[in-house]
């Protein structure tokens, strides 16, 4: 069986939603992290096998996001691409998948990554009028065509926005996050702490060019964004403890400063076999170990399953929590963060040193672009473990649905 | 109906009956891979329709058996082996009888058009009832004959006019137009596309059910209006004439006899139309302006051959990175990348880079507008190429090529950073206009592998890369800079190394010419206007001014330090002294303001100070330009005596495409050829008067022409 080994990664600068990137499309994202990737890892595009891609907010027009990747770059048409989905951790189910293609020797090269423009959501109609538009668009006449509509009330024809809401219990990420908190009592100042060490550690990876080696400056109309947008140099925990509880105004803790933001960008890995990535005389070989998925009840704590998929993922690597040098955990909310390292202590998994985790911040201070955020924090995790000459690190994200993901990688001698 | 032209074995099209009542003619020259027009495919024509007519089917389809090509034009080889205008008028009345034999067949015709149908090929199509094109990338549509001096023969002049009106054929044929099948479809040339695969069918189809058609003169009320009407007619043709005369200066006569042609055809009937055209034909093709043009053009085909000629054949690089994203760098990144190359685009800060990425996708999204890029490709195009501070992408590339301002040290530097950055294997172009290949290499460590690659500015419309070939180069880095250019749609020309190359040193040596002939008192504004009537498209100041004082005179001074140039104070170093730097800077030789211009006072004031021009000439400004262009060629001339060419046929490419030498004589060697001892005198003379610069190259002294 061949490893995969990271042989690249670069993102686009993350911006909240409605800001730099609000008249991109998603393709623009993608096309520009995967370029950089490919270039930047030296690899032609004739070398790539195949492309696996996450997003979540698929805009109609795309059936296959992917594939529109291979074909908008120009790259050979004949690379094969399926695009992917688990919510926030699409690009992690991207990234296994293509590992897995490489594991068992029908690839030797991949892309894996994933995007998400949530400026440009897809707006629905409401299903009756949807339906009525379907049945227009089959009727034969125009009579039929009027008919079509018949049923439609004023009401039927306001467009819908997609909500963040689970389908299953009807409450939305944040109504949910509070439940975590309250299930195993984080107070609201350790959130606010978590979010502040989030901003303050990003300030200092974008500082001392960690970040920026990871980031590909994105060039439109003769400019030039280079930044993450999100980050807060001059966050306090003053200003964050004055912030109103915003999914419960009563007795809630999250904030719009401990939570992630809504947010555009797009990542992108270059996958290798480990005798490939050797043969091109590459160094410095990261390779995935293994990974877990887990799922829990929505209705209990939707954002767990991390808690429970690192385990797994651990005894599969045949290691221990302590073994781990480094840890890159999606921070959806900093309540979710507390959370899932109380439910590791107790499934005993072992206790998280907090000094490893998300050491040039995390999704709080830098951003979530849903289908994007698994590839940051591989790519993340696989360049810092290569300057910190750690031997295991650990990713882990969750995601709608009560999914979560959990990957281990391994420095190659 | 072929009866009129002396009698030749037929050969190169096929009558076939067919099945379902619907009759072929398959067109099909034998021994070669095209379908150009000669007597012998003009009396195949002619029996086929013939068997045609007799065999009384449903309907009727022209197709051609060859791949992406349904039928060019007149044979060129055909049209240079023959003297007389009466013979070649006699050709063309031949397959204008043939035509008219096939429009009036009783039955539908339709032509099935695969692949390129210009000029004669598409005056076939015109002859048909309905034309189906193929939805193909070799399909080219149009009647372009006027760009080799020639204009349509074989009833173009008189059906286009009546099949989309007298404006839109005006435009075709001027402007020699060649429409891809979806753009003919829109400008009315073809009435249906489809795929491909689809063609047969199509064609049989509609040959099958649909009847007997008459062209309309336009798709809209006013194109019939200008078709039909006279008056309305009138004013078209008064607006094409003063727009001919306006861009050709006069030199080139087919335009004019196009448009009296599609005239005469409408006001007296397409009979004395066709024998306008038959007549014009003939003239036009023996003369020395058509010759030259075809004889260009053909080298153009040849040179894609030719350019790897002593170079072992090489496949253009996949992979091409640039330094610099300037206007040569980002114009360059623009043309690879619609030779489908990977760019990666290089500059110092995100500034510039941004700039490059902004001016490629301009040129890019306007190339789409105008139809020379396909507009599903306009992102694709620009996709490919993306933008870097560092040496990010370029280990990975076969080819890079640097185009960082013109200064040895800063060209030396970038070739030290890019054998770092790149494979052992990769090839480093420099773009330079004048310094030697073999200096900036000097210090390399490998320097077979770096070459020179001369663009010319403005990138996307200038037609030719020279080539530049040191001693220590490589054949296979040579040849793949060569497979680049040409995936750049570039004519390449491969010369050796040294101060100014090819065309640097013989624009300069006329330039600085032009800069003593001040001295002598001529007028800028007045050079100028002489050389453009002479038939360049710039004046030399003018021209200055546009590259920019600062590059001409480092270019001037590069090629000067090794040739010698003329004595005396140097007007565009008293002009850069004083800080005029050309057009971009506002002012040179003239003053600009927006698109206006004037001659520039302080210029003059510059030049009288520096006692240059004190006494005005009387000599006469064409005689001065003429003076200029013989210094040009005697420069050209040397160049092929010291090696610095490999080939006539290289000179005059180079010198036409790259330098505006006048099309319409064929370049320097071709030029010379035609008034060998004329030339030689007029050198000797002119040597006598002004200094050795003009003493005649040996190649000029000799009797042997340059093109044997």
């Amino acid at each position: 069986m061949q490893r995969a080994v990271i042989a690249g990664g670069q993102r686009t600068p993350f911006l909240r939603a409605g800001t730099g990137f609000a008249d991109l499309d998603v393709l623009d994202l993608a096309k520009a992290a995967t370029a950089e990737t490919l270039a930047r890892a030296e690899l032609r595009p004739d070398g790539v096998d195949e492309v696996v891609y996450g997003n979540v907010s698929r805009p109609v027009a795309y059936h296959n996001l992917a594939r529109e990747i291979v074909l908008a770059l120009g790259l050979p048409a004949t690379i094969p691409a399926a695009s992917v989905g688990m919510a926030c951790a699409s690009a992690c189910v991207a990234i296994t998948t293509a590992a897995d293609h490489i594991a068992v020797g029908t690839a030797t090269s991949a892309l894996a990554g994933g995007a998400e423009s949530l400026s440009n959501v897809p707006i629905t109609y409401t299903p009756k009028l949807a339906r009525a538009l379907v049945r227009a668009s089959q009727a034969k006449s125009l009579p039929q065509k009027v008919a079509s509509f018949a049923d439609i009330r004023l009401a039927d024809i306001a467009p819908v926005a997609p909500g963040i809401r689970e389908t299953s219990t009807g409450l939305t990420m944040g109504e949910s996050a509070e439940r975590m908190a309250a299930i195993n009592g984080i107070p609201r100042a350790d959130q606010d702490r978590w979010a502040l060490r989030s901003h303050t550690l990003a300030a200092r990876g974008w500082d001392d060019g960690r970040l920026a080696a990871e980031v590909a400056p994105f060039h439109r109309d003769g400019r030039t964004i280079r930044d993450d947008g999100h980050v807060r140099r001059d966050s306090t925990l003053e200003k964050l403890s004055i912030l109103r509880p915003v999914f419960d105004r009563e007795h809630g803790s999250i904030t719009a400063g401990n939570a992630s933001p809504l947010t555009d960008g797009a990542a992108t890995v270059l996958l290798l076999s480990e005798e490939r990535a050797r043969s091109d005389g590459r160094t410095g070989l990261v390779a995935i170990r293994s990974y877990a998925y887990a799922a829990v009840d929505p209705s209990g704590q939707l954002l767990i399953a991390p808690g429970y998929a690192i385990p797994i993922a651990l005894a599969r690597a045949g290691i221990a929590l302590s073994d781990v040098g480094l840890i890159e955990m999606h921070e959806a909310f900093a309540a979710q963060v507390l959370s899932t390292f109380r439910v590791l202590e107790q499934n005993g998994a072992g206790t998280v040193n907090e000094d490893i985790v998300n050491v040039m911040g995390g999704s709080i201070a830098l951003g979530h672009p849903f289908g994007a955020t698994g590839a940051r924090v591989i790519t993340t995790l696989a360049n810092e473990m290569r300057r910190r000459q750690v031997q295991f690190g650990l990713a882990s994200v969750c995601a709608a649905g009560g999914n979560g993901a959990a990957i281990v990688l391994e420095s190659l001698a | 109906m072929n009866a009129t032209f002396p009698s030749v074995a037929p050969a190169g099209a096929r009558f076939e009956p067919g099945a379902g009542g619907v009759a072929r003619i398959v067109i099909d020259r034998p021994t070669d891979t095209v379908n150009a027009i000669d007597p012998p495919l003009i009396a195949a024509l002619s029996a086929a329709i013939a068997a045609a007519r007799a065999a009384q089917p449903r309907g009727l389809v022209i197709a051609s058996a060859k791949p992406d090509q349904f039928v060019g034009g007149a044979d060129l080889a055909m049209l240079s082996g023959w003297s007389a205008a009466s013979e070649i008028a006699m050709a063309s009345r031949a397959m204008q009888a043939v035509l008219d034999d096939l429009a009036r067949l009783p039955f539908p015709t339709v032509a099935a058009i695969n692949g390129s149908a210009l000029g004669g090929g598409y005056e076939l199509a015109l002859a048909c009832d309905w034309r189906v094109a193929a939805d193909a990338p070799s399909v080219r549509i149009g009647l372009p004959e006027v760009s080799l001096g020639l204009l349509p023969a074989a009833g173009g002049t008189q059906r286009l006019p009546r099949l989309v009106g007298v404006p839109r054929a005006l435009d075709l044929v001027l402007n020699a137009r060649r429409l891809s099948a979806r753009r003919a479809l829109r400008a009315g040339l073809v009435d249906e596309v489809v795929h491909p695969a689809a063609l047969a069918t199509a064609a049989t189809d509609r040959a099958a059910s649909i009847a007997k058609r008459k062209p309309a003169g336009g798709a809209t009320a006013i194109e019939r209006a200008a078709t039909w009407i006279a008056p309305a007619r009138a004013v078209a043709l008064r607006r094409a004439r003063a727009a001919v005369r306006r861009e050709t200066g006069g030199h080139y006569p087919a335009p004019f006899k196009a448009i009296d042609a599609i005239a005469a055809g409408l006001a007296h009937g397409m009979a004395r139309g066709l024998a306008m055209e038959a007549e014009s034909f003939g003239e036009l093709a023996t003369s020395e302006t058509a010759r030259n043009l075809i004889a260009l053009f053909v080298s153009g085909l040849r040179q894609r051959r030719a350019a790897f000629d002593g170079l072992p054949r090489a496949a253009p690089p996949r992979e091409i990175a640039i330094v610099g994203a300037g206007l040569m760098g980002s114009g360059i990144a623009q043309a690879a990348a619609i030779g489908g190359a990977e760019v990666r685009l290089r500059d110092l800060d995100d500034a510039a880079v941004g700039r490059g990425l902004a001016a490629v996708r301009k040129l890019t999204t306007d190339a789409g507008r105008k139809g020379v890029v396909e507009r599903r490709e306009v992102p694709r195009v620009i996709a490919r190429v993306t933008g870097t501070t560092d040496l990010s992408g370029f280990r990975r590339a076969d080819l890079a090529i640097e185009a960082v301002f013109e200064e040895l040290g800063l060209k030396q530097r970038v070739l030290a950073d890019l054998e770092g950055a790149m494979a052992d294997d990769a090839v480093i172009a420099s773009n330079t206009s004048a310094i030697p290949i073999a200096d900036i290499a000097r210090g390399a460590r490998r320097p077979e592998r770096v070459v020179g690659m001369h663009f010319f500015s403005p990138v996307h419309r200038m037609a030719l890369v020279e080539v530049v070939r040191p001693d220590a180069a490589d054949p296979g880095a040579i040849a793949r800079v060569v497979a680049a250019a040409q995936a750049m749609g570039k004519t390449a020309i491969v010369v050796r190394d040294g101060p100014g190359f090819y065309t640097t040193r013989i624009i300069g040596t006329m330039l600085g010419e032009a800069a003593a002939l001040l001295g002598e008192g001529a007028s800028i504004g007045g050079l100028d206007a002489a050389m453009t009537a002479f038939g360049w498209p710039i004046g030399p100041f003018a021209l200055m001014d546009e590259v920019g004082l600062t590059v001409a005179r480092h270019a001037g001074e590069t090629v000067a330090r090794s040739l010698g140039a003329p004595a005396g104070a140097n007007p565009v170093q008293v002009l850069t002294d004083a800080g005029l730097t050309g057009k971009r800077g506002g002012e040179g030789f003239y003053r600009y303001a927006g698109r206006e211009r004037e001659p520039s006072a302080r210029a003059a004031a510059l030049l009288a100070a520096a006692g240059i021009g004190a006494t005005p000439s009387a000599a006469d400004p064409a005689a001065l330009a003429e003076r200029l262009t013989l210094l040009f060629v005697n420069a050209a001339a040397a160049c092929l005596d010291d090696g610095m060419l490999r080939s006539p046929a290289e000179g005059d490419l180079g010198a036409v495409l790259g330098l505006g030498f006048p099309p319409f004589l064929g370049g320097p060697f071709r030029y010379a050829d035609a008034r060998r001892v004329w030339m030689r005198d007029r050198l000797l003379a002119l040597a006598d008067r002004h200094g050795p610069r003009y003493a005649p190259a040996a190649s000029l002294m000799g009797e042997a022409s340059f093109y044997r």
